[in-house]
């Protein structure tokens, strides 16, 4: 009540000022007449009841002022005038304010890029979804602690059965699906879910409907299909007549029955699904037997009413080890002994802190540029509060009050940091877009929308104010405790100005901060490169890629396998092609697969491919000992496995492993070959054991195609393309690509980090150097006098070079001291995103330590030449 | 100046306005001329305090105010507790008077 009073009586009196000052002006006049009235009823005559009023109230004006100083609103009108006049002082000034406003955008900038990333990957609320915040995945956990995500189909069934924290519990798998609507056939990333996995996420269709309770039960019982608003708009018309209609998946007849709401592509963010079919449709999507018992199904669920995430948290793990118990295994059917729950972000579970914490690093580099930028405004700000000293100290003398005054200089700044971090919300617009276009590995489903919001907008306006405040206080407090008279008296300025020490410290602390950013985006590039220099233990060069899903084409293992083997022969016999192989999974992309042997009664997890003769030949990997795959290994031959030098030994450490046998899936299997240790799924891993398999033996209905030609490979792509399209013109078109590029990915975070930490280290340094050679330009011009003196007294040009070069030499060297302690501090908590560089890498130290002073020199040295080409006498004349 | 004359005692100006609407409405001249008297001169209110504890007052929600004529004809701004107010001085009534007799019992100790 009181509360809306002070709110409605403050804004009438804003937005009506002269109303309520006429009323307080009414109200003490009144009190003025009756105190002259009670006066003159004493016997006073006019002038002296006048007199004598006055003497006991005070000058009524002051009174007026007094009472209307009271309440919340003064202080709105009085920061709105300061507003105004400080946008009238700025106008006077527009190179200045441009300046400042530029440099504040650039940090701002950088740090709402960056933001965005974050805010698009984990901040940003997943379109589609509704009430997130009662959503947790869950995530298996393995026996050596390993966070494996997916858990199997029975894995599934059981805790959907017994869970009694969680309503819902929804599982999905990836599914490629080619689906032919109107035109050509279309291949597009798929989610295979269970039929309540809408409801979970309580998303709503856009059109139609989603899945029913009969079509989760039976198998293969309903072909039903739900596809993306995307997907619909560009690829059936966007016509709602197709709801109901029957689309060809795989080749097999689907009724679509659904179209998903706007943006909502699947649950994570980044990775992009088109369509959504049944669970129950597996058999017929990817028929494996296999995918009953292993892991492919993410999963997550919507907590009960009132249930909080710790009784979830508490009861899965216990669910896991009844599931073990009950089933018979020790580990449980999947090998995973627990289960994490965690809450529902658009990451999976382990990945999310990975991401954060890179992010994070990314944006301290960010954060560091805005320092930079709000240093290098505040040594602006206080070389032109020099200037402005004398309108201040004219203010002061009027009766602005001390707090006024600083509180006048602080508007000013925050007002030109506010345009700064609009301006930097323009630079992140623009950046984002630029990063949306740079082009990822092909064939990955991955669809980020960085484009910065409300939110990043809000996000830059704070930081940036806050950086405002902070070198905000110092030109702020400065004016406050103005020397009145002094300034009054000598209005003329000092002309023995040099930089203050708080100058000096400015200038020092931003150079230091640039350094810091420049050994990083240092260490980031060495680190990519000692990356892309690591021995994967294969040669790329030469070999092109591309990837097969016969199963999204509705092939059965018969036709896939003739497929295979006439499109090999086909390339084979193409004049420059060496070699023509083909690998369940290609190395370097991040992902593995694992499998059990037993041998000699233990069982020993191992990292597995299935491959095809020739694929060490193809790839130049050494065959140790024995031999290499041949044609002959097929389904009908004896079941026999290469392994590499780290398994061999780990089999057999004192006797030849070539001839020992093992069993695999149930079978026993021969190894017939040792191969020599390589990378796998990434550059970083310590060698896993690896075993490898004859592809004919484990079939893979996906795989990928390997072929070394001699020479430029520029004109194999479309060779290949076509032998495929002429084997079957009703498979998509493949994309052809490098080995390097369809492993580039293994590589980005580090690419993204040099480029990054490289452009910000850019922008620091210029935004560093920029401040050095402004403030080193102003000490010359202001003691042009005394240059004149010492050229007058015969002073060579070089020594006054020198002179000025030296002092800013200083203040370079002793950044460098600064900043390469504070470097190796951000070096430690870069560290585990380095690749085989140290954190103190003494060269990357040692080099950007170089680059700094050569930069620190040219800022110095421009002004230093100034000063000695100018006209002794002219600058003593002027004086 | 009349040394007996002193300022209204810190914190109690409030109070005093209360206490004097619960009366009548009156309006500010009346009221510190009624706080003078009541006080057989012993506190003289600041004019500029007044008017400022008006506005306070008034947006706390415990007093309105309208424009009426005076009995000499004047247009002057005259002030009523409202209920709100009216709970306040109690308030604030028993809060003074517990002040009061420990001050008072603690002086009599003293002496």
């Amino acid at each position: 009540m009181s509360l809306w009073r002070q709110l409605v009586r403050g804004l009438t009196a804003l937005t009506n000022r002269a109303a309520s000052d006429r009323a307080i002006d009414d109200e003490v006049r009144h009190y003025y007449e009756e105190t002259v009235a009670a006066h003159l009823a004493r016997g006073l005559s006019q002038d002296e009841a006048k007199r004598a009023a006055r003497i006991e109230m005070g000058n009524p004006t002051v009174v007026a002022e007094q009472v209307r100083d009271y309440g919340w609103e003064n202080l709105v009108a009085t920061s709105l005038s300061d507003l105004r006049y400080s946008a009238r002082v700025l106008r006077r000034t527009p190179v200045f304010a441009m300046v400042v406003i530029l440099v504040v955008s650039l940090g701002s900038g950088a740090v709402a890029t960056v933001f965005s990333a974050l805010n698009a990957l984990v901040l940003r609320p997943i379109a589609g979804i509704r009430d997130a915040d009662r959503l947790l995945t869950l995530s298996p956990i393995r026996s050596d602690g390993l966070i494996l995500q997916q858990g199997s189909f029975a894995d599934y069934s059981f805790l959907r059965s017994r869970s009694q924290t969680v309503s819902d519990l929804a599982a999905w798998g990836k599914v490629s699906l080619t689906i032919a609507g109107a035109g050509e056939g279309t291949i597009v990333w798929g989610n295979m879910v269970s039929g309540n996995y809408f409801d979970a996420l309580h998303v709503r269709p856009h059109l139609g409907r989603f899945f029913s309770f009969d079509e989760d039960r039976t198998p293969l019982a309903q072909p039903v299909i739900v596809v993306s608003h995307a997907f619909w708009s560009s690829r059936l018309g966007g016509d709602p007549g197709v709801v109901g209609r029957a689309i060809l998946v795989n080749g097999h007849p689907f009724t679509l029955i659904g179209i998903a709401p706007r943006h909502f592509r699947g649950i994570y963010t980044g990775i992009r699904a088109d369509a959504w079919v049944p669970l129950m449709m597996q058999p017929l999507l990817r028929p494996r037997a296999d995918l009953a018992t292993s892991s492919w199904l993410w999963m997550f669920g919507r907590l009960k009413d009132r249930v909080p995430i710790e009784s979830a948290q508490a009861e899965f793990p216990s669910l896991v080890t009844t599931h073990a118990r009950e089933s018979g295994e020790a580990q449980g059917p999947a090998g995973f002994r627990s289960m994490r729950v965690f809450h529902f972000t658009g990451l999976p579970g382990g990945e999310g802190v990975m991401v954060v914490r890179f992010l994070g690093v990314l944006l301290a580099a960010a954060a560091l540029v805005l320092l930079i930028a709000g240093v290098n405004v505040a040594a602006m700000l206080t070389a032109r509060s020099i200037g402005r000293a004398r309108e201040l100290a004219m203010r002061a003398a009027l009766g602005a009050g001390r707090i006024r005054l600083a509180r006048q200089v602080l508007t000013e700044i925050l007002l030109l940091f506010l345009c700064g971090a609009v301006g930097g919300w323009m630079l992140a617009l623009l950046a984002t877009n630029a990063l949306e276009h740079v082009s990822l590995p092909a064939n990955l489903p991955i669809l980020i929308e960085l484009s910065p919001d409300a939110r990043v907008l809000i996000f830059s306006i704070c930081s940036a104010l806050a950086v405002g405040v902070v070198f905000g206080l110092v030109p702020a407090v400065r004016a406050a405790r103005l020397d009145i008279t002094a300034q009054l008296r000598d209005g003329a300025g000092d002309s023995r100005w040099r930089p203050s020490l708080v100058n000096r410290m400015l200038i020092v602390g931003q150079l230091s901060l640039s350094l810091v950013l420049l050994v990083s985006a240092g260490l980031f590039t060495r680190s990519l490169v000692r990356g892309q220099q690591i021995d994967p233990g294969f040669q790329m060069a030469g070999v092109v890629t591309t990837s097969f899903e016969t199963e999204s084409w509705g092939y059965n293992q018969t036709r896939a396998q003739a497929f295979y083997a006439a499109l090999r022969s086909r390339i084979q016999s193409i004049p420059g092609v060496i070699d023509v192989s083909y690998v369940s999974r290609l190395p370097l992309t991040g992902g593995s697969t694992t499998e059990e042997i037993q041998i000699d009664g233990a069982t020993i997890g191992v990292h597995i491919a299935a491959v095809d003769a020739g694929y060490f030949s193809t790839l130049r990997m050494p065959i140790v000992q024995g031999r290499a795959f041949l044609r002959l290994d097929d389904e009908r031959s004896e079941r026999v496995a290469i392994v590499n030098e780290s398994l061999a030994r780990r089999l057999a450490s004192d006797r030849n492993a070539i001839g020992r046998t093992f069993r695999f899936l149930g079978k026993p299997t021969t190894i017939v070959g040792i191969v020599g240790d390589a990378k796998y799924a990434t550059l970083g891993e310590s060698t896993p054991l690896f075993a490898y398999f004859p592809i004919a033996q484990k079939w893979q209905p996906t795989q990928s195609l390997l072929v070394r030609t001699n020479g430029d490979a520029e004109w194999i792509g479309p060779a290949i393309e076509h032998v495929v399209l002429a084997l079957d013109p009703a498979v998509p078109r493949p994309h052809v690509a490098s080995m390097k590029e369809a492993t580039a990915i293994v590589l980005l975070p580090q690419r993204v980090a040099a480029l990054v930490t490289g452009v910000l280290g850019a922008v620091g340094l210029a935004l560093a150097a920029v401040g050095l050679y402004g403030m080193m330009a102003y000490s010359v011009q202001r003691r042009s006098r005394e240059m004149g003196i010492r050229f007058a007294l015969g002073a060579q040009r070089s020594t006054v070079v020198g002179m000025v070069v030296r002092e800013g030499l200083t203040l370079a060297v002793l950044a460098i001291v600064i900043g390469v302690s504070l470097a190796a501090a951000a070096a430690q908590a870069i560290q585990g995103f380095l690749f085989n560089v140290s954190p103190l890498d003494s060269a990357t130290f040692a080099t950007m330590s170089l680059v700094f002073l050569s930069i620190a020199s040219v800022a110095s040295y421009l002004p230093a030449r100034r000063a000695a080409v100018s006209d002794p006498i002219a600058a003593l004349r002027a004086e | 100046m009349d040394p007996q004359n002193t300022d209204v005692i810190q914190g109690t100006l409030d109070m005093l306005i209360l206490k004097t609407l619960s009366l009548e409405s009156l309006h500010g001249f009346g009221i510190a001329r009624r706080i003078e008297q009541v006080s057989r001169g012993v506190f003289k209110v600041n004019p500029g305090s007044l008017l400022t504890a008006f506005q306070r007052l008034e947006r706390a929600g415990l007093l309105d105010s309208e424009w009426r004529q005076t009995e000499n004809a004047r247009r002057a701004k005259f002030y009523t507790l409202t209920r709100a107010g009216r709970k306040q001085l109690e308030v604030e009534t028993a809060d003074w008077t517990r002040r009061v007799s420990a001050v008072t019992r603690l002086l009599k100790a003293e002496g």
